[in-house]
């Protein structure tokens, strides 16, 4: 048994590797919530404050199964605790360490998990070694996730599928299942044997039905299954209600049409969380051609005052709020303008999950519930496809709502220049783009997200929304000084805004060059008009580029001005002014130029460095000028002695 | 700065035969050639944009590889009886934003012909979201020797270079793994391992930007595969830090984009492009070099064009040459005793061939070495003999006594002779390898009486004064000799 349970869990974990480029480890659900393996039948039980999700797991007929049937080998349990992240627990009972079971019966269908006394029993239809049909067994663990522990036999007196127990409020279990019809029968203390005779649940409608899920609401009984009402159909998902657990039952109605793609089944459990309560069911999203593969979905569900359960219409949003930061899934939308469809984005590969396409201008589609209270200083990532060029629109609220951001999706790039070279004039229509843009507003706590096709036609994956990192801080008036870094870096600088230079790419700058827009630039610097901002590095280095990104008006071809004040307590003798910038820089210190770095630069510590000079007791000046074409423009400066070793008894106001 | 508009080497035509030793020959055009792969006997590469070169030989290259997907500097590994692709599928800024995208793919054959030739489908196994300091391309391939285990370094001057651990059974990104930044300023990165040292290479300058590309090969080391890599001053490549590899010369410019191919024990060669070769109209070009290892330092070594050479061996230093009479050359003596102060210097003549040759024997001569003493028996001449094919990194050379045809040959016996004329008979070829030590081997084409082309049989001092042809081991002194121009 063990060796058996390390063999499944390798390739259990081989699986989550081979999607982990993908999906996270914790996957961010929306329908279906399981998104990288099938699930089917969920039993949703609230266990110490945390959703615990038991499913029958679908896996493709294996060699030596029935074809074109229902296969399933064994058990995984999931949690979470906001119906969003799920996590897999991995495999708790597998079909070959079930004592009584076949070991290739591929019959693990429909299980429940119910907890009494501080220990949890698992039930599992199963088919018997010796036997045909089904019997039901238990296993017993201490822990929601196990390990469980087999029972040797299957429970007595039951033959049939779907096991779903109940406890009622006098710590009375029952145990109800679908063989020749549902039945109940209470169960005993042990919860592993039958307290005499089982019965057929009376009152409920003609038609083929299994799947019982029995629970109690304000005193009333209720018992729900899944229900073929039509000659020929497939199944809804119908309830009846009573003052007895085990009926007779009133039947009451459709909780839940049949799907509409002709999935035949459904199976179900009705569970309150955190004060609401959710309709667990499947839909096989992820194998529409075949529905003997299926997967968990969730929606909410409501009661009328009499007791009386409201129609559930499957979304694919689901339930739960999403951290904007998460990927979202907004094929899974909420609701839509006529004409947005969705469809798989790999029709082999089906948990690549799905796109849905905007067919014109003027399409939407929102998706509901985002907490935006993670985004602070943030930007939005889309991935999609278009064939023509085209425009889409993240909106706030509505297909009119605030722009969040505007994307030009440009799938045929213009011809920049004759000979242009052709891996980047090619065609990409048809094909995923990521495209990434800052944002111009950004809504706050929980929104909905509204994507607006503003042109041709437009495809759409996800969207995530990502924070800056932060590069540097804004320093107060009268903020204290600052002390250089332990290397001796000098982190806070007063930049004036960018200036725009006209710097053809990849230029090597030479001296004179450099010389003379410097000293012009210098001359100007008393009258230029741009605003200087002070701000202390988050780095050794001061990224110039990032400066340019959040204050400047272009991001390549930039002069800035760079200044700081060195306050010394006396005056140091045999110091070198070391920079590494990008690219060329100059330097002044109390008016006088000490270094140039010219040519092709890029920032290296200590690339070029100053003759020796003193700087003086009191305050010095250090003035830079750095000039960057088309590169990531950033700049270190430190003062070095005579070895080489940084000098830090000054202080940078 | 960052990359420019380039692939102006994506050409399809081959250039006329160039005879004189060059980069490499026939029409080795490429931009960030991949690590040098051999499959079935043929060397390929893979560079940016698609496709790659294939080489029969490792001397004379030409297009024909195949990679689709199209993108950034690829690189490929073999593990197991797979080879592992992995490539950038954007380009770099290039293509307007730095949102970039690794993938891997893997091939059971490099030779677009065979029928084991088929690419599985292209995985992402990182990406960059254009804004982030980072640009997911330029990725390379390191199987760790110690531990097995798989790493890949990408990214350019727009922000760091990050290194990421992949499965070596699926090529997938390991799950749960985090990226992490290990230099800045570079592109085009590798990583090697050699004796307990992980070694991040970063191409630094400037590219495509023809014979003023900056562009240069600076390397940093680590004694842990995620860092920090030190350079030779012990400056972190995260601020920068890198020790030259390679830069320009040799009318080349602009290399970038490393990869490490062992020939033998000892036996290296680097691969690289060059922004530009100056005898071809400043095209990028593929270049191999030797790769020397100088005090666990990864340095290229010169690109070895024949020339007037003593041939001495590192065992004792004693030089190889015709077992011929040695000739005194005749001197009125000045000995240290009693010199006459009053008589000016005069300046002695070298000895010449034309002095001596009429005492050698007109047939085979055999060789052996002996004190150095700048003797026309001692001085030969290497030089490259373009028709007869070549090598990774060099074509085959005559060796010849320098002034004559007379040259050096391995006999069926597994010894040395003097033939009178070279030939151009494959026992009269030479392959000429710089070892890791910057010494040298020297291997014949073939030996007489043996099929196929000798790589394992190399010039040896089975004593001082006795060289002979001895299987290649890197260990001794023997089997390594000193070219030194005369």
């Amino acid at each position: 048994m063990k060796r058996n349970l390390v063999v499944r869990h390798k390739l259990f974990i081989f699986f989550l590797t081979f999607h982990s480029a993908l999906f996270s480890y914790h996957v961010v659900a929306q329908n279906p919530i399981v998104r990288d393996q099938f699930t089917a039948d969920p039993t949703a039980r609230v266990f110490n404050g945390r959703i615990y999700l038991y499913p029958s797991h679908d896996i493709q007929v294996a060699e030596g199964a029935r074809p074109n049937w229902f296969c399933m080998a064994d058990y995984h349990v999931f949690s979470s605790d906001d119906l969003t992240s799920w996590q897999d627990h991995g495999v708790i009972v597998l079909q070959e360490d079930v004592p009584w079971g076949r070991p290739n019966g591929y019959s693990m269908w429909a299980p429940d998990c119910v907890e009494k006394g501080g220990k949890y029993y698992f039930y599992f239809p199963n088919g018997p070694k010796d036997g045909r049909g089904f019997a039901i067994g238990v296993a017993t663990a201490d822990l929601p996730d196990g390990p469980y522990k087999l029972e040797p036999e299957p429970i007595k007196g039951v033959a049939g599928i779907d096991p779903c127990v109940f406890i009622d409020d006098d710590g009375i279990a029952y145990l109800y299942w679908s063989g020749m019809g549902l039945r109940g029968a209470k169960l005993k203390e042990n919860m592993k044997e039958l307290e005499g005779e089982s019965r057929v649940m009376e009152g409920l409608p003609e038609g083929f039905k299994e799947g019982p899920f029995a629970f109690k609401r304000n005193g009333h009984y209720y018992l729900t299954f899944p229900w073929v009402r039509k000659e020929g159909g497939t199944e809804t998902l119908a309830y009846a209600m009573s003052d007895s657990p085990l009926g007779p039952w009133t039947f009451k109605g459709v909780i839940m049409t049949e799907h509409d793609n002709g999935c035949w089944t459904n199976h179900h459990s009705l569970v309150e969380y955190k004060g609401q309560w959710y309709l667990f069911y499947h839909h096989n999203d992820f194998s529409p051609r075949d529905d003997k593969r299926r997967s968990v979905c969730i929606d909410k569900i409501a009661f009328n005052a009499d007791g009386t359960i409201q129609e559930v219409k499957p979304t694919l949003r689901g339930v739960g709020i999403i951290p904007a930061t998460s990927r979202l899934e907004v094929d899974r939308y909420s609701v839509s303008s006529d004409g947005v469809t969705t469809a798989l984005n790999d029709t082999i590969n089906t948990f690549c999950g799905f796109h849905a396409t905007l067919p014109q201008k003027g399409s939407w589609l929102t998706f509901g519930d985002v907490d935006f209270s993670s985004v602070t200083d943030g930007y939005v990532i889309i991935r999609v496809k278009a064939d023509e060029n085209t425009e889409l629109a993240v909106r706030e609220k509505n297909a009119k709502g605030k722009i969040i951001a505007r994307f030009k999706v440009t799938v045929k790039s213009e011809v920049t220049r004759p000979g242009a070279p052709a891996p980047f004039r090619r065609d990409q229509s048809g094909q995923w783009l990521t495209l990434t843009l800052p944002l111009d507003y950004t809504p706050k706590g929980i929104a909905d997200l509204v994507v607006t096709c503003e042109d041709k036609a437009v495809s759409i994956d996800w969207i995530l929304f990502r924070n800056r990192q932060r590069y540097f801080t804004p320093v107060a008036k009268n903020a204290a000084p600052s002390q250089p870094d332990e290397r001796g870096y000098i982190r806070r600088w007063r930049l004036l805004e960018p200036i725009k230079q006209d710097i053809r790419s990849n230029v090597i700058f030479t001296d004179s060059w450099l010389r003379k827009t410097f000293a012009d630039e210098l001359a100007k610097l008393s009258k230029q008009k741009g605003k200087w901002y002070t701000l202390e590095s988050d780095h050794y280095n001061m990224k110039l580029f990032r400066f340019a990104e959040k204050y400047g008006s272009q991001l390549y071809g930039n002069l800035f001005w760079c200044e700081t004040y060195i306050d010394c307590p006396e005056d140091i003798a045999n110091v070198r002014l070391a920079v590494g910038s990008n690219g060329a820089s100059m330097w002044w210190l109390n008016g006088e130029e000490v270094l140039l770095l010219e040519g092709d630069r890029r920032m290296v510590e200590d690339d070029g460095v100053s003759n020796r000079f003193t700087l003086k007791k009191g305050r010095n000046v250090l003035r830079g000028a750095v000039i960057n074409g088309p590169g990531l423009s950033d700049m270190c400066v430190h003062f070095i002695d005579e070895k080489g070793k940084p000098v830090t008894n000054f202080q940078i106001q | 700065m960052k990359r420019y508009i380039f692939f102006s080497f994506f050409l399809f035509h081959f250039s006329c035969f160039i005879s004189r030793v060059a980069a490499q020959v026939g029409a080795p055009y490429i931009h960030d050639p991949s690590t040098i792969a051999e499959c079935d006997g043929k060397y390929y590469t893979y560079g940016t944009g698609g496709g790659g070169l294939i080489s029969e030989d490792g001397w004379s290259w030409h297009s024909g590889a195949e990679r689709p997907g199209g993108g950034a500097a690829p690189d490929v590994l073999k593990i197991g009886d797979r080879y592992l692709f992995i490539y950038g599928a954007t380009g770099g800024g290039l293509g307007g934003g730095h949102n970039g995208r690794i993938l891997t793919m893997w091939n059971r054959s490099l030779d677009p012909k065979s029928p084991d030739f088929a690419f599985t489908t292209a995985v992402e196994v990182a990406s960059s979201d254009g804004m982030e300091d980072c640009d997911a391309i330029d990725p390379c391939l390191l199987l760790d020797p110690t531990t097995g285990r798989l790493w890949t370094t990408y990214g350019t001057y727009f922000g760091a270079i990050r290194l990421i651990e992949l499965d070596p059974k699926t090529g997938l990104r390991v799950a749960g793994n985090v990226e992490q930044d290990v230099a800045i300023d570079c592109e085009a990165s590798d990583l090697i391992y050699r004796d307990g040292w992980y070694y991040l290479l970063g191409t630094h300058g400037t590219c495509c930007d023809g014979v003023n590309s900056t562009y240069n090969i600076v390397v940093g080391r680590s004694r842990k595969v995620t860092g920090p890599y030190l350079d030779n001053v012990g400056r972190d490549m995260l601020q920068g830090g890198g020790r030259m590899v390679i830069n320009a010369g040799d009318r080349v410019c602009g290399p970038g984009h490393f990869g490490r191919t062992i020939i033998d024990d000892g036996v290296e060669v680097m691969s690289c492009h060059f922004e530009a070769d100056f005898d071809r109209s400043g095209r990028s070009v593929l270049g191999i070099r030797p790769l020397l290892w100088r005090d666990g330092w990864p340095e290229a070594g010169e690109r070895f064009k024949g020339g007037d050479f003593e041939i001495e061996s590192m065992r004792r230093g004693y030089s190889l040459e015709l077992a011929v009479d040695f000739v005194r050359i005749q001197q009125e003596r000045e000995r240290f005793w009693d010199m006459d102060m009053t008589k000016p210097l005069t300046s002695i003549p070298d000895q010449q061939l034309n002095d001596v040759i009429a005492t050698w024997p007109q047939g085979e001569i055999s060789v052996r070495c002996s004190d150095y003493m700048m003797r026309p028996h001692q001085h030969w001449t290497i030089t490259p003999v373009p028709e007869a094919g070549g090598y990774l990194g060099g074509p085959y050379f005559k060796i010849t006594i320098t002034g004559t045809e007379r040259a050096l040959a391995a006999t069926d016996k597994l010894e040395l002779t003097a033939v009178p004329t070279f030939t151009g008979a494959p026992e009269q070829l030479w392959r000429i390898e710089q070892l890791t030590d910057g010494y040298f081997r020297l291997l014949p084409k073939a030996i007489p009486g043996r099929d196929g082309i000798n790589t394992r049989y190399v010039l040896y001092s089975a004593a001082d004064s006795t060289p002979t042809l001895v299987e290649w081991d890197f260990s001794t002194d023997n089997a390594k000799w000193r070219l030194r121009k005369y």
